[in-house]
């Protein structure tokens, strides 16, 4: 089981639209994933149809595995669950490790509940707190969406301090610029700088700026299931196969 | 608990928009339905799928088998087939158990239509998939359904079970849909239930059990003329061997006249079947029969059997004739209405003998009978006296099963157990003899005027009688121990207190 993070310390980059589409490509590719919300003000639940649970608003929720396995919702996408937002993690890192543990008790409830997920992906808040912390801990990539501006680029800075002070190991980190574009010079310029100053931190693959990505929320669907021959659509897939494959592709 | 997917039987033509109207705050999207196909229901004669609970449909080359569980589904076509003889797949393994003599036949024919549908809420949110298989045959229409929950939203998923289930109205499991699509089809049954009453005459008891055999027997005629499998010959022979024996063991009660009639009419109707029969058991075990020798004896094997199966071909289009004949038709009829009424037969001395009493006294005195020759037998004793032996324990088994309903059935069976363990003994002594026989005699018949044969055959038949003899030597020699348990203490006490019971 791998655990891929999406965050961004900055709201408003494509980070659920982001871990959306990134969720249902994994499940297109025949990978069991369970998608979690983790982001109150996010929308990853939305985008699928599903309603928050009433469940979920329990602090100690972590502590009941049944309830936690009985607040997944599967999304009308095979292969693909969803667990909604609407809830406080104290110890989302215990939770995380004892999905890793094949012996613990949630992992075996997971199990024997049909959720033994190949990937969990994590739409996280935006912010630097305890948990995201310990997402960083527990995730084996951190995928971290950039807009190729200049408030952004000090936003990542922050983020890259951060591991650095915490001595949190960097290579987990995957960024990759969001919303670009390319009619723009700053966005460019920005690109051209940062791809220089963190060579090692940026993949290949960039999301452009564009109104079928704005479109989900009125479709409530991943992009690629209402526009799926658009750009939008083959980027997020080349985003897919960079991630999870290593493979660049020639976009 | 995680759901698992539910299965639904709904008679009748499916009501969507009830269906609809009733599911409160949920949206049912039924996909338009995929081109219909034509379906056959397959089953053996005796309909063992039907009566495990099961329904195998093909339709457009694929067998699909449904049960309680999942219905599986497989890509080839069974009609006409052995179950063991499909291609490996669910199906098959499916049909694990059913009867290896028994080919794949239809038993009805419709149209089939596959549809999906998904229950969707107020976000246009699948909540709960499924699909609906409709069948529809002149007769009427039943829709089977499958719903498969969605994890997460086990209310909708129940609500929607809970509709399907007052719309199935307490059908369950496959009986509905038989019942739907073809209410006529009759169950065969090669042994069935007769009712007997203790105070019965016995030529009642007689009229009945042959009258029943008399229309088992017919069933199977049309099985036997389309060839579809041995079994329904075999099923032919056996309820006339039946009637045959309650003519000869049911002593005096019809008249001698009428008993020697009666016993050379069915004597000369199962003639013309014999050929067919034997020629059908060894093409049956051709496969033993290629273990029992070496390989480099199978080219005279190979061409017996190109000989058996051209015979067969042969004695079976002659028994086909003479079944399609108005002249045997008119005869079985005439035995039908015969046997009809008990009045239409002439009674003999023991025709109004209660039947309770009557059947202690036959299988009593059967019963010594089976007991004074089998302590009687001896590593010395002559093979023809097995073979007494073999007949007896044949008659006693026939008697008990005739007047099995007025007797204790758990006692019956603590008796049969191992009184058939002893004929299925005495019967592979008896095969093994009967095969060494035949397989004689088919050499005599290879053979020249100087008595020379084709030598590749001689070898391979030289060495089959030589294995049969071996296995024979071996039968008889269990027969004794085998004897010996069917004469227990137990056994005995049994006999006599269900049987000889000592009045006052």
């Amino acid at each position: 089981m791998k655990i891929i993070a999406c965050y961004s310390n900055k709201g408003g980059v494509g980070k659920t639209a982001t871990s959306v589409n990134l969720a249902y490509a994994y499940a297109m590719a025949g990978q069991t994933v369970l998608l979690c919300d983790l982001d109150a003000q996010g929308a990853a639940g939305f985008y699928f149809r599903v309603k928050p649970s009433k469940k979920l608003t329990d602090a100690r929720f972590f502590e009941d595995v049944e309830r936690f396995t009985a607040s997944i919702r599967a999304s009308d996408f095979e292969g693909l669950d969803v667990l909604p937002a609407n809830m406080t993690f104290r110890d989302f890192d215990v939770f995380l490790s004892r999905m890793r543990n094949k012996r613990s008790r949630l992992k075996k409830a997971l199990v024997s509940a049909g959720s033994d997920y190949d990937v969990i992906i994590l739409d996280c808040p935006p912010n630097f707190s305890t948990l995201s912390e310990n997402i960083f801990k527990a995730a084996d990539q951190i995928v971290v969406p950039v807009i190729p501006t200049t408030l952004s680029e000090r936003t990542f800075d922050q983020l890259v301090s951060f591991f650095d002070t915490k001595k949190l190991p960097k290579r987990k980190l995957k960024a990759f610029f969001s919303m670009v574009q390319r009619r723009k010079t700053l966005h460019l310029e920005t690109m051209d700088e940062m791809q220089k100053l963190y060579r090692k931190r940026f993949l290949h693959s960039s999301i452009p700026f564009a109104a079928d990505v704005e479109r989900m929320g009125q479709n409530r669907a991943p992009v690629s299931v209402f526009a799926p021959r658009s750009a939008a659509s083959a980027a997020y897939q080349a985003l897919y196969d960079e991630i999870e494959n290593g493979v660049v592709s020639s976009q | 608990m995680a759901l698992v997917e539910c299965f639904f039987v709904i008679p009748g033509a499916f009501d969507e928009a009830w269906f609809s109207g009733g599911l409160k705050g949920l949206d049912p999207r039924f996909e338009d339905a995929k081109p219909a196909q034509g379906f056959e229901i397959l089953d053996c004669h005796d309909q063992s799928l039907r009566a495990s609970g099961k329904v195998l449909i093909e339709s457009g080359g694929t067998l699909r088998l449904l049960h309680a569980g999942e219905p599986v589904t497989q890509r080839c076509k069974g009609k006409g087939k052995f179950a063991q003889d499909l291609p490996k797949g669910p199906v098959r393994d499916g049909l694990a158990g059913f009867p290896k003599l028994r080919a794949l036949m239809s038993m009805g024919a419709g149209q089939l239509e596959n549809r999906s549908f998904a229950i969707l809420d107020d976000l246009q949110k699948t909540q709960v998939r499924g699909s609906m298989m409709t069948l529809s045959s002149d007769y009427g229409q039943v829709s089977l359904v499958a719903v498969q929950p969605m994890r997460g939203y086990d209310r909708s998923f129940q609500a929607v079970c809970g509709k399907f289930d007052e719309m199935a109205a307490g059908a369950t499991g496959t009986e509905p849909l038989f019942q739907a699509l073809f209410p006529n089809l009759v169950v065969y049954k090669a042994k069935p239930q007769i009712s007997i009453g203790t105070q019965e005459p016995s030529i009642e008891v007689a009229t009945d059990i042959i009258r029943t055999y008399l229309a088992v027997a017919r069933q199977n005629e049309a099985g036997v003329l389309a060839d579809i499998d041995t079994e329904f010959l075999h099923d032919y022979r056996v309820s006339l061997r039946r009637v045959r024996s309650v003519i000869s063991l049911f002593k005096g009660v019809f008249s001698p006249d009428q008993t020697t009639a009666l016993k050379r009419e069915f004597s000369d109707l199962m003639a013309p079947t014999g050929r067919v029969r034997d020629l059908d058991v060894y093409l049956l075990e051709k496969d033993d029969y290629f273990d029992l020798i070496p390989p480099n004896l199978h080219e005279g094997a190979k061409a017996m059997f190109a000989q058996f199966e051209k015979e067969r071909a042969q004695a079976l289009s002659s028994l086909s004739r003479r079944f399609r004949t108005a002249s045997y038709d008119q005869q079985m009829n005439d035995l039908a209405a015969l046997f009809s009424d008990h009045g239409n037969l002439q009674p003999g001395e023991n025709a109004d003998r209660a039947a309770y009493e009557y059947a202690c006294a036959l299988i009593w005195k059967r019963y010594r009978k089976v007991c004074k020759l089998a302590r009687r037998i001896t590593p010395d004793t002559p093979d023809d006296d097995v073979h007494e032996l073999r007949i007896d324990c044949k008659k006693l088994r026939y008697l008990m099963e005739f007047f099995a309903p007025l007797f204790n059935a758990k006692a019956f069976k603590t008796i049969i157990k191992p009184l058939k363990k002893l004929q299925d003994n005495l019967g592979l002594f008896n095969d093994f003899s009967v095969q060494q026989e035949a397989l004689l005699r088919f050499v005599a018949q290879q053979s020249n005027n100087q008595g020379r044969a084709n030598a590749q055959i001689a070898m391979s038949v030289g060495g089959l009688i030589a294995v049969l003899n071996q296995r024979q030597r071996t039968e008889r020699d269990r027969v004794v121990a085998n004897f010996q348990h069917f004469d227990s203490p137990e056994i005995r006490h049994l006999f006599r207190s269900l049987f000889h019971k000592k009045e006052g």
